[in-house]
């Protein structure tokens, strides 16, 4: 009994460690299979298979069999692998992925500047779409020249299709119209105006609670944010920019004929001494350095700031429909975009990210990555993901679409604008209720007014090889020296010290003779 | 001739055991076979990918068709103002760590060793154990709940009893204290478990003749208890030392904002930044080797050095 008993634990042993072996030796194989399967391409009838990686905005993505993916793939006829990255780690993830070399047959590059990527396409890492692109009528014609243009390598050609946007709309102030109607106030106009806001908005319970609980601005100061903006993220490098005129890290010195680094421009020490004030008087949270974009956006959403930068379209989709589970009296018009500050306002690039195809796709398959492209952007098919599938999410209303953005939220049909999107500016549509077309029709006198102030990154798609080489730690130290200054920890005379540094580092010189060079050339000068 | 006769059935012998040894115990080779693998497939193949911290390397390339550059990342890495600074927070935390974190577990484990209530002791075990299984993400929400300036719970606390806010936060001089704590916290109730286990297995009649000649409970910690433990602190601390250039990346990254950079930044964080976020991934291997060969010296001359008091070293 013993002896069979023993014998029994010894085959037992050896099955477990046979199948341990094999699970560990399977795991390891198991990677390589799953990207061979992509690779494959068949006949030019067959339907064209496509890895993709993109980001998402949802926190579940689509899944794959999502209606209105494969709806999609039908229209293209194609068989799409999409693989979804989380807005938060996007950039992460993209690194990660060109360095393994097993790259998806169409993947987003979010910064087509960024050192990684600039220098795979100099070694031939890419596919140059400009010979193919007049070939395809949505991608030369639906595309705006703006985005073809600013999304241009150092070599003047195209590696990837942009992901067109719209150049009104670019994320800037948005203000609580119903608090300024409370406390009497007007829209601000200049920055000394929107001070003045911000300290009422403080001092005077805007949300009429009787205390005093809220603060103005939610700004936050992130690391992930470095060089956006001029250093300081979206919402305070809002204010600086307004300060100085441009959205751009250059200004052009028409005196000097050059272009002038952003840091080294009085302009910024001024804002610098403006945020300070404004920090020490409670008008941004005291936790600034603490937070995150998704917390900053919480104190709006949850009635305790009265200012965002963001752009309109959010409106809804993160904003309004939350804040009026807190603030019932909230209306989707309070959601106030201001047209501009100091007769500023920043236009956008024209795109957000490209599409890029690896080299090691052959000729006939990247075609048809076009060709799907081109398809997508047809408008019966691009209809798919904004209005979704009939019957499901939308009706026939007098010929009219009327689509419930609830269930299309739910299918993440707006996703897929991730992928291919048309421009298609929100604000030009009629909302769900009446509520809503009220607001879509601000918003688009608002973006007509801006459109008389905006003022476009001039150096965009403009490259220098010392900067790609020293900004990044450059653009982190001024991050933190700027963050301290704000926060009261470093006296303003920190930053002079610092812009005289910078102005003697050969690095910033050969930096900003390199760009006016580039900058000279794109211009014909 | 019997000598020689010897000689010759030892060296036969030799290999007849090891031969035999295998057959023996081929089950147990077996058993062992998946973890073997494991570290082959997956810590040693993957060691392959150091070679990029010789080349500029280029995903495109490939490790074959990328540039051979020498030693240039290591000498970028020293001449890097900032080098200087990245050792010293280093070096500052993982001391603090070492002076204040490593002996904690020990004190709590004799400690709880005294505890004559087995239900009380195993409560007290499992409270200080949590921490352990909560992860970082989730213990930097905490903190910033607790501690922040403005909304914190403790400084609301302060604030209406009148007492001024502090700011742990974003101070530099709290900095690199605030972390070790945190990780004390986390981590010491987990700490004291390879201790006690090692204080269960000392004989119990060591207790009894100690008291018989009239020793206290001080008395018999420190000449019964501790030297029972002292090989396992030992390894304890070669290996603690061994990882003296990691100081956990993902507490000091979750902690890290723009007002502690100057404290805050250490190798693990800059090798993310140069490495993930810049992709310069030739350079951020050349500062992680840098790193791994302190490391090893450290375990190394550490064993030597116990080995040569005569204890026991880690192998």
């Amino acid at each position: 009994m013993q002896k069979v008993g023993k014998r029994n634990t010894r085959n037992l042993a050896w099955i477990i460690s046979v199948v341990m072996v094999m699970s560990v030796v399977l795991s390891a194989c198991g990677n390589k299979e799953e990207g061979q399967v992509s690779g494959s391409s068949g006949n030019a009838d067959d339907p064209l298979e496509v890895s993709i990686m993109t980001i998402t905005p949802s926190a579940v993505p689509a899944a794959d069999d999502n209606v209105i993916k494969r709806a999609i793939e039908e229209a293209t006829n194609s068989k799409m692998n999409i693989q979804w990255v989380s807005n938060n780690i996007y950039g992460d993830k993209l690194n990660l992925t060109l360095a393994s070399g097993d790259i998806p047959d169409l993947i987003m590059i979010n910064d087509p500047f960024g050192s990684t990527f600039t220098k795979m396409v100099k070694q031939g890492a890419f596919w140059d779409i400009t010979p193919y692109i007049k070939d395809y009528p949505n991608l030369s014609g639906g595309i705006p020249d703006i985005a073809w243009d600013t999304t241009k390598a150092a070599d003047g050609n195209n590696y990837g299709i942009p992901r067109p946007r719209p150049v009104t709309g670019d994320s800037f102030f948005i203000i609580r119209k119903d608090w300024l109607d409370r406390l009497n106030l007007q829209v601000p106009e200049t920055t000394d105006e929107l001070f003045k806001v911000m300290e009422a908005f403080v001092e005077q319970d805007p949300d009429g609670n009787g205390t005093k609980d809220t603060t103005a601005l939610a700004a936050y100061i992130s690391p992930d944010d470095l060089g956006w903006g001029g250093n300081l993220g979206p919402v305070l490098g809002a204010i600086e920019s307004s300060f100085i005129g441009t959205n751009s890290s250059w200004k052009w010195d028409g005196s000097q004929e050059k272009l002038v680094y952003r840091e080294l421009l009085p302009e910024v020490k001024e804002s610098l001494q403006y945020l300070t004030k404004a920090y020490s008087k409670g008008m941004m949270p005291e936790d600034l350095l603490s937070l995150k974009l998704t917390q900053a956006r919480e104190l709006f959403k949850r009635n305790q700031a009265g200012i965002i930068v963001d752009k309109t379209g959010t409106m809804r989709k993160i904003y309004a429909d939350d804040l009026k589970k807190v603030d019932p009296s909230f209306k989707y018009t309070d959601f106030y975009p201001l047209t501009n500050l100091n007769g500023y306002n920043p236009k956008g690039s024209g795109y957000n990210g490209i599409l890029a195809i690896p080299a090691s796709v052959p000729e006939e398959k990247m075609k048809r990555i076009l060709q799907l492209v081109d398809t997508w952007m047809n408008p019966e098919v691009f209809e798919i993901q904004q209005f979704g599938i009939e019957g499901t999410h939308y009706e026939v209303v007098d010929g009219k679409k009327v689509a419930s953005s609830e269930k299309l939220t739910a299918d993440n049909a707006s996703d897929f604008n991730h992928i291919v999107n048309v421009i298609d500016l929100p604000w030009n549509t009629t909302g769900e209720t009446d509520e809503e077309t009220q607001a879509n029709e601000l918003f688009k006198k608002v973006e007509a007014e801006r459109d008389k102030t905006s003022v476009a990154d001039l150096a965009a798609g403009l490259q220098s090889e010392t900067g790609q080489k020293v900004l990044p730690e450059l653009n982190k130290k001024i991050q933190d020296l700027k963050a301290k200054i704000i926060l009261g920890r470093e006296p303003i005379e920190a930053w002079d010290a610092f812009v005289e540094t910078l102005r003697n580092d050969p690095n910033v010189q050969a930096m900003s003779d390199e760009m006016t060079e580039a900058y000279k050339k794109r211009n014909g000068q | 001739m019997s000598t020689v006769k010897g000689k010759q059935t030892s060296t036969k012998k030799k290999g007849l055991n090891l031969l035999s040894a295998l057959r023996r115990d081929r089950s147990l080779y077996v058993l062992a076979l998946p973890g073997i693998l494991f570290f082959l497939i997956f810590k040693y193949i993957p060691m392959w990918g150091i070679i990029i911290a010789f080349q500029d390397y280029s995903p495109f390339r490939g490790i074959q068709g990328s540039e051979w550059v020498g030693l240039q990342h290591f000498t970028a890495l020293f001449d890097n103002p900032d080098f200087a600074l990245l050792f010293r927070n280093t070096l500052a935390i993982s001391l603090l760590n070492l002076i204040l974190f490593f002996p904690f577990p020990i004190l709590i484990s004799l400690g709880l060793n005294e505890l004559r209530s087995v239900a009380y002791k195993r409560l007290i075990q499992t409270i200080i154990y949590m921490p352990h299984f909560l992860s970082w993400v989730i213990i930097a929400g905490l903190t910033l709940l607790l501690f922040a300036k403005g909304t914190g719970l403790i400084n609301e606390l302060f604030a209406l009893w009148g007492w001024p806010r502090v700011d742990i936060l974003t101070n530099p001089d709290s900095f690199w204290i605030m972390v070790t704590l945190q990780a004390m916290w986390k981590e010491a109730g987990w700490g004291t478990i390879v201790f006690l286990a090692a204080m269960a297995s000392v004989d119990t009649q060591l207790y009894e003749a100690a008291r018989m000649d009239g020793a206290g409970r001080l008395r018999q910690i420190w000449h019964i208890t501790l030297p029972a433990i002292r090989s396992v602190i030992i390894v304890l601390l070669i290996l603690r030392l061994g990882d003296i250039m990691e100081v956990g990346f993902e507490q000091i990254f979750l902690m890290y904002n723009g007002a502690v950079s100057e404290v805050a930044e250490v190798f693990d964080t800059y090798v993310y930044r140069t490495g993930i976020e810049q992709g310069d991934f030739s350079y951020s291997t050349a500062v992680g080797l840098f790193k791994s060969v302190i490391g090893l010296v450290l375990v190394v001359v550490a064993n030597r050095v116990v080995k040569r008091l005569g204890q026991e070293g880690v192998y």
